[in-house]
């Protein structure tokens, strides 16, 4: 069966449920199964509206019109790289280094490169839809079951039933990639909607860098952009995930993670949002052995009227595990942040070390930020904190800085680097460092 | 023209900004290439502010007179823009700038002297910040510190005389800069603005300060005594050592006898 244009407006309506059915048309029973059944659970889940609590500051009746929205239209993409947009290609320059790189374009894997050394000791690095057919098996266990399952809310749900492609990384027990895998995805189209997953599985004493840079013009109708994470570290695995959001306004960009460290393991995220109209980041690490280990940084930098909505929870199960998190952001304009944690400490969870910091630097006297950290600790023997600040650039330091002849506008984007920078610094990254600090210097310089 | 005024203030009257209270009551002073003077005075007598005042701090309000520097309006300029013309200050109370590196400050302060579209040479830069940290026995790891951040008194005190050294000022401004210092402190900072004075002579300096222990280490021209927003008395060094041995007190009660 092939699907027309106007079968497929609209992502609400019935006419989604054949969207949904026609996505399960494809592939083996087990996934057609878990299509139709994340379909069912999003009709079933009402619309998130402000008065849930992790919904509160972002009223999705004002910032996102799902009826207006189409499905990604597969077959208009580019197969010759010279056929790139400009901008995909500057990104995949950038930085050559990489192991591995995977381009996506409005919602489908068009290129694939990975390191032939790399491929001979087992390591897997392809289009999440390419990964159905020839790796089912670890596909069923792992996709939309554990980490970022239909269950675990209406977008998740939605995502499961009508993702398009994405990227599965599987790197084999004890192989270490000495440089980041890398993965460069642009979406192009207004008023469209795009679903993509990214699947990562490390196995024991493996150890990867994954550096996700999702890009896009900017639209005059909005585009939805909904992307979900599921990273596992098995024992003694070392993961790094870097996602760098740089998409156009107009865009409302869903980022779903969830990250299962198991013993001895480290699982490190970095959330960097500095595109889109609105950010909308859910994160959940779960530390599932004993000497697991997540550092959770995430960093943003809002201009205009940028919205940037970030949920992240630490959930402490196994006992002898450190969770280390640190969000900042600097707000410009009449941008709006919220960041919004909890630790959660499991019973039994012993010996727990936890951490949670939230920083916002405002720039204007019309950006606002809401923090709301928060603890729930069932065990007694922990060591956990958690903080917020919420502070302004002060005349004494602007004044500090332009005595010794910085103009206004340097003297700004001087702090923010410095501001912005501490997270960074605890990224032991080389290359990525330098990429995240020139998107954010350029960011500064339009600013 | 060596003989005009590189500092000349008239008549200056000057209160906190959005308030009522005046503390500048008509301030005259004039500073010379090459001259070093120092304003001492009370607790709230004004001097700190008159310093905050040349450097362009924006929480005051000049009301009357005026400020020529090197026969230019100072007050039209804006306070980055009289740094660039050659003013600096030592702060009194240096700010902290969380995650910016007394290098990287540096650098973005001297490309900001250079025109549109000139770039910074970044080899000749590390050169010169080099020689500079080693002029003023410092180690190069210092640089490499977050300005101000987890600083001891002293090294606030340090890196405000570095800043000074690499930006090679025509008048430098030092606002209490022996506060909060111990003796050994206080040597170090003052054995390196002498030594910035003696590399540059026609560098003037104007030091703000309470105590007279800070002019045994560096030697004023002309000392100024400031009492309740006006220059109460100008001579040459003895003046300080009268303090020393009276204190502000005559001074306090012939303002009251008036």
């Amino acid at each position: 069966m092939t699907i027309t244009a106007e079968m497929m407006e609209g992502v609400t309506t019935e006419l989604c449920r054949e969207a949904a059915e026609h996505a399960a048309s494809e592939g083996p029973d087990w996934l057609r199964a878990r299509r139709l059944e994340a379909w069912d659970l999003y009709e079933a889940t009402p619309m998130p509206t402000t008065k849930l609590e992790t919904w509160r500051y972002t009223d999705l009746e004002r910032k996102l019109d799902l009826d207006r929205l189409e499905l990604a239209d597969r077959e208009a993409v580019p197969f010759d790289t010279v056929d790139y947009p400009e901008a995909v290609r500057t990104a995949m320059n950038e930085d050559r280094r990489g192991t591995g790189h995977v381009v996506e374009i409005d919602g489908a894997v068009v290129h694939v490169d990975l390191d032939p050394e790399l491929a001979a000791l087992g390591v897997v690095l392809m289009s999440l839809r390419r990964a159905v057919d020839t790796h089912g098996e670890l596909l069923e266990r792992h996709l939309a079951t554990k980490a970022v399952p239909a269950s675990d809310g209406k977008f998740q749900a939605l995502n499961a039933a009508l993702w398009s492609d994405g990227v599965f990384l599987y790197v084999p027990r004890g192989v270490r990639l000495e440089h980041p895998v890398r993965v460069t995805r642009w979406a192009s189209a207004p008023g469209t909607a795009y679903f993509t997953r990214t699947l990562v599985l490390a196995d024991r004493e493996s150890q990867v860098s994954f550096v996700d840079e999702i890009l896009s013009p900017n639209f005059e109708s909005q585009t939805l952009h909904s992307s979900a994470v599921e990273m596992f570290a098995l024992d003694g695995a070392q993961v790094q995930y870097v996602s760098l959001q740089r998409m156009g306004r107009g865009v409302f960009h869903l980022s779903q993670q969830r990250t299962l460290a198991h013993r001895d393991s480290t699982l490190d995220t970095l959330n960097v949002n500095l595109g889109a109209s609105v950010a909308r980041l859910d994160l959940n690490a779960q530390l599932l052995g004993p000497g697991a280990n997540s550092d959770m940084m995430g960093l943003y930098f809002g201009d205009d009227d940028q919205h940037f909505d970030h949920s992240t929870s630490q959930d402490h199960i196994a006992p002898h595990a450190k969770s280390d998190l640190l969000y900042k952001g600097a707000l410009d304009g009449a941008s709006h942040a919220v960041f919004r944690g909890i630790i959660k400490v499991h019973p039994g969870a012993q010996r727990t070390d936890a951490y949670q910091t939230n920083r916002n630097l405002l720039l204007s006297g019309d950006a606002q930020a809401h923090s709301l950290p928060n603890l729930e600790i069932e065990a007694d023997d922990v060591r956990c904190s958690h903080g917020a600040t919420v502070g302004q650039l002060d005349e004494e330091s602007l004044f500090y800085l332009m005595s010794r002849g910085l103009g206004l506008e340097r003297a700004e984007r001087l702090v923010v680097q410095g501001f912005l920078g501490e997270v960074l610094s605890r990224l032991p990254l080389g290359g990525v460092v330098e990429k995240v600090s020139r998107a954010i210097e350029e960011k500064l310089g339009h600013a | 023209m060596t003989d005009s005024p590189i500092l000349k203030i008239s008549g200056l009257r000057a209160k906190v900004a959005e308030e009522d209270l005046e503390i500048l009551k008509g301030v005259d002073l004039e500073l010379r290439a090459g001259e070093i003077h120092a304003i001492m005075g009370p607790n709230a007598s004004g001097k700190s502010t008159l310093a905050k005042i040349v450097a362009g701090h924006p929480g005051y309000e000049v009301t009357g007179g005026s400020i020529r520097y090197r026969d230019r309006d100072l007050l039209e300029l804006e306070p980055d823009e009289r740094s660039r013309a050659g003013v600096f200050m030592a702060f009194q109370y240096p700010v902290e700038i969380p995650g910016v590196s007394i290098a990287n400050f540096l650098r973005t302060a001297l490309q900001a002297r250079l025109d549109e579209g000139e770039e910074l040479d970044l080899f000749d830069f590390q050169d010169r910040l080099l020689e500079r940290m080693d002029l003023l026995d410092m180690e190069p790891a210092f640089a490499e510190r977050p300005v101000n951040e987890g600083f001891s008194g002293g090294e606030k005190k340090r890196n405000e005389i570095l800043q000074m050294a690499v930006l090679e000022p025509m008048l430098a401004l030092m606002d209490e800069t022996d506060s909060g210092l111990d003796i050994d402190a206080l040597q170090v900072v003052a054995s390196g603005v002498n030594k910035l004075k003696s590399e540059r002579p026609e560098m003037a300096v104007l030091l703000i300060t309470h105590y007279q222990r800070l002019l045994n280490f560096i030697r004023p021209d002309v000392v100024h005594v400031m009492v309740d927003g006006q220059i109460a008395r100008t001579g040459g060094p003895e003046v300080a050592l009268e303090l020393e041995a009276g204190g502000y007190a005559t001074y306090r009660e012939a303002e009251a006898a008036v």
